[in-house]
Parts: structure tokens; C-alpha cells; sequence
């Protein structure tokens, strides 16, 4: 299956046919999270919740979101959060791709004065732009991913623009993007089971320092790490530790989760984890 | 406790086929496949290799935590300017600049990097590069 969702090209292989009724099931679990999630619609659920304080419930699975994100929150210090929409907005990432500053660079609230969580209902008490760009994705292509399991689907690979999520036996080479050259790699990965997610700012940049990485205690893009990449057992975690790792000391993070990492420098070294199935190219 | 993975050893230390083992493990070296996890620590050991100019002698530290090299430093102890010069890729720890090679060439199911971007956002910075012109 090739299709675009969520603001990107996907692409989804099985050993076997996917039939029409997993794929329709697929595009249609997309669109229910593209409804809750997306800031860029004005009908979804954080939408409404940017505007309207009150009670609204999210789709069923949101608790492992939500839950993966204030692991993050905790880790990082406040610097990975999904209350960063509004700092995101402030400088230019906004519903109509303005991509121009309105303004100084806006920390986002923090958690506990901003919401509370109840497992399946988020409760607000001022608008509050909810953007889960750090880990959303992944958390999509987890969904995704069990829902061909549960399809009889043994052998598969969801990539869905760099965010990999594998399911079989052996392993394949994943080559690691240069951030500045997309002609080139800077390493390879090897993935058996699990997922690798990257991220960079250079494709999501619309002025000089101006792109989407940001950390939620500042409100500004980040500069020193250029690029990384985390391999973990779900696309979720390593959704949220690529953009973690922009952020927070590695081995800071493995107190909390387990993983395999690559983080690459404006100074073109890279840093990796000794336990990297894979080789770099140095 | 067991040694580091030959190819995290070698990327680390500069490509010199070295066998730095852990301090306290005694059990024969493994091959490259590692399984953590191991105990939080910093490790010393001296290691031998062979140059052209005989054998040289680096005494490698490594600290690990949460299974990460927090730390490496390595004490060498060339003699000659040779030595010192292949000693002194050591020395500058895990940090190592990389060189992008052709993806074309090195033969890769699947590419991981950034997201490509679609539709309403290509279209606004179709449109910024259009103001800037």
C-alpha cells in the first residue's frame, strides 16, 4: 500500500496480499486519528480543545499516548511535551502554514496546570493546543502494525516516511539519512523486529533557525543535535526518544527506557549506543 | 561480564583491531553479538597491539552506565611519533566525525531520516521561497 496521510507519504508491505478490507480498515483507523489529532483541521478534537476548555474524550487507545508522553515529560524535563502546539503556532507552524513568527518565542505550560488526564477524557480548563508531532506517528504506526497482526500478517513493513515499524524474522538494513544530504547515509541499522524512527529538522525548516524541533521549556528550535535515530520495540517509544534525544542525555534516557540510539551533531560527529546492531559510517 | 562488540570496539577506538577487555571478565572473548545488560561501572584495562614500530601498549577506560559509554579515555604509551599519532585517534573519545556514503551503494532495504512533507506545507514554502526572490 502507497498512499499520503497525516502529512506524509506511507508506504506498507506484507509477505502476504493485504486484502481490501484490512486496507479500508487501515485508511479508516488513519482518519480517526487524523479527526482526534491534527491540529491542521479545524473539526478535530484538539481544535476544539484549543478553543473550548472543558471534557473531551479521545479515542480509547489515547491513554497509551498520553502515558508514553509524560514518561517523556518527566524524562526530559519538561522539553518533550504535547502542550507545545501554541509554542509551534507562535513560530509560524501554524493551521495555515503561515510559517512566519508572530511573536517571541513562547514556552508551553506545563502539564499539571494545563490538564488532567483521567485514562480516556482529557479535562481542560483554559484552551490548550495539544500537538503530539513528537510521538504521534509512531504511536499511529503501532496501531496500524496490530491491526495487520490481527489480520494474519506475519511478515510486514510499515514506513511511514522514515518511521519504521518490522515485524518477522531476520533483519533488514536500514540505511540512516544525512540529514543535510538525502543522497547520502551515515550508517546503517539493522531491523528484526521493532522500529527505528528518525527525526531532523531539515525538511520541516522555513527560516534561519526556524523549524519544528522545539523544546517545550523555551519555545525554540533546537541547534546543537542535528539528527537522530532511535531503535526500540515500538514505534512509539522510538518516535518519542528521536525527539527526546534532541534534548536529554542518552544514558539519561535509558534509566527510563530501553533502546538503541543515534544522534548526530551540527559538527557532523556522530554519538551512538554501544549496543547498536548496525555500523557507521566513520 | 563480556567484552564490547568487536565493530562498537573498533568504530570506538579508531579501527585498530584491539581486544580490550573488560577489567574482571575472564572468560574467553565472544564474537560481536552483545547482550547486555552490564553492571554500571567504570573499567580499566591495558591492551597490546602491534605496529609497524613493535608492540605498543593504551591503557582504555570505559565508563558505562544504563549499558551507555558515558566516558572513554585512553592512555597511550607510543614512543614513537608514529605512535603517537595512530594513539591520538583514540584518545578523542566516541565522538567521530561521520562521512555520508551513497545510499545507492550500500545496499539498504529502507531509508530512515525526516519526514518527507505534503501538500499544504510544500505549497507555504513554495510560497516564502517565492517572497524571498
Amino acid at each position: 500500500m502507497r498512499f499520503e496521510a497525516i502529512g506524509t507519504a506511507w508506504e506498507i508491505e506484507s509477505d502476504r496480499p493485504i486484502e481490501s478490507s484490512t486496507q479500508s480498515a487501515i485508511h479508516h483507523r488513519i482518519e480517526e486519528f487524523d479527526r482526534a489529532y491534527s491540529r491542521f483541521r479545524e473539526d478535530s478534537l484538539v481544535s476544539r480543545i484549543a478553543t473550548t476548555p472543558g471534557t473531551a474524550e479521545f479515542p480509547p487507545d489515547a491513554a497509551e499516548l498520553f502515558e508514553l508522553y509524560r514518561r517523556l515529560y518527566d524524562a526530559t524535563g519538561g522539553a518533550v511535551s504535547p502542550l507545545v502546539g501554541r509554542s509551534l503556532e507562535t513560530l509560524g507552524y501554524d493551521r495555515a502554514y503561515s510559517l512566519r513568527p508572530t511573536g517571541p518565542a513562547m514556552p508551553a505550560p506545563s502539564w499539571d496546570d494545563s490538564f488532567a488526564w483521567d485514562g480516556s477524557s482529557l479535562t481542560t480548563i483554559r484552551p490548550v493546543t495539544v500537538d503530539v508531532g513528537a510521538a504521534g506517528k509512531g504511536y499511529l504506526v503501532d496501531i496500524i502494525g496490530r491491526m495487520l497482526v490481527a489480520a494474519g500478517h506475519e511478515g510486514f513493513v510499515i514506513d511511514a516516511s522514515g518511521d519504521i515499524l518490522r515485524h518477522g524474522p531476520d533483519s533488514i538494513r536500514v540505511g540512516l539519512e544525512h540529514p543535510w544530504d538525502a543522497t547520502k547515509a551515515i550508517g546503517v541499522a539493522n531491523l528484526g523486529s521493532g522500529a527505528i524512527c528518525a527525526s531532523a529538522p531539515n525538511r520541516r525548516t522555513w527560516g534561519e533557525g526556524l523549524h519544528h524541533i522545539i523544546d517545550a521549556t523555551t519555545g525554540l528550535p533546537t541547534s546543537r543535535v542535528i539528527a537522530t535515530w532511535a531503535i526500540a520495540d515500538s514505534a512509539l517509544q522510538a518516535d518519542g526518544l528521536a525527539t527526546a534525544l534532541f534534548f536529554t542525555e542518552p544514558h539519561a534516557l535509558r534509566r527510563e527506557f530501553d533502546f538503541s540510539y543515534v544522534r548526530m551533531f551540527a559538527d557532523q560527529t556522530v554519538e551512538f549506543s554501544p549496543l547498536l546492531d548496525g555500523e557507521m559510517f566513520v | 561480564m563480556r567484552q564490547l562488540p568487536t565493530t562498537a570496539t573498533s568504530l570506538v577506538l579508531g579501527g585498530f583491531a584491539l581486544s580490550a577487555v573488560l577489567a574482571g571478565c575472564s572468560a574467553a572473548p565472544e564474537s560481536a553479538g552483545l547482550e547486555g545488560p552490564y553492571t554500571d561501572g567504570t573499567y580499566t584495562e591495558t591492551a597490546s597491539y602491534q605496529s609497524p614500530n613493535g608492540t605498543e601498549t593504551i591503557d582504555v577506560t570505559v565508563s558505562l552506565e544504563s549499558d551507555v559509554i558515558t566516558d572513554v579515555e585512553v592512555v597511550g604509551h607510543g614512543e614513537s611519533a608514529d605512535s603517537k599519532l595512530h594513539q591520538g585517534f583514540f584518545i578523542d573519545g566516541i565522538a567521530a566525525v561521520v562521512v555520508g556514503q551513497d545510499i545507492d551503494e550500500i545496499s539498504v532495504s529502507k531509508v530512515s531520516g525526516s519526514s518527507l512533507t505534503s501538500g499544504g506545507f510544500n505549497k507555504a514554502i513554495e510560497a516564502i521561497k517565492a517572497d524571498a526572490s
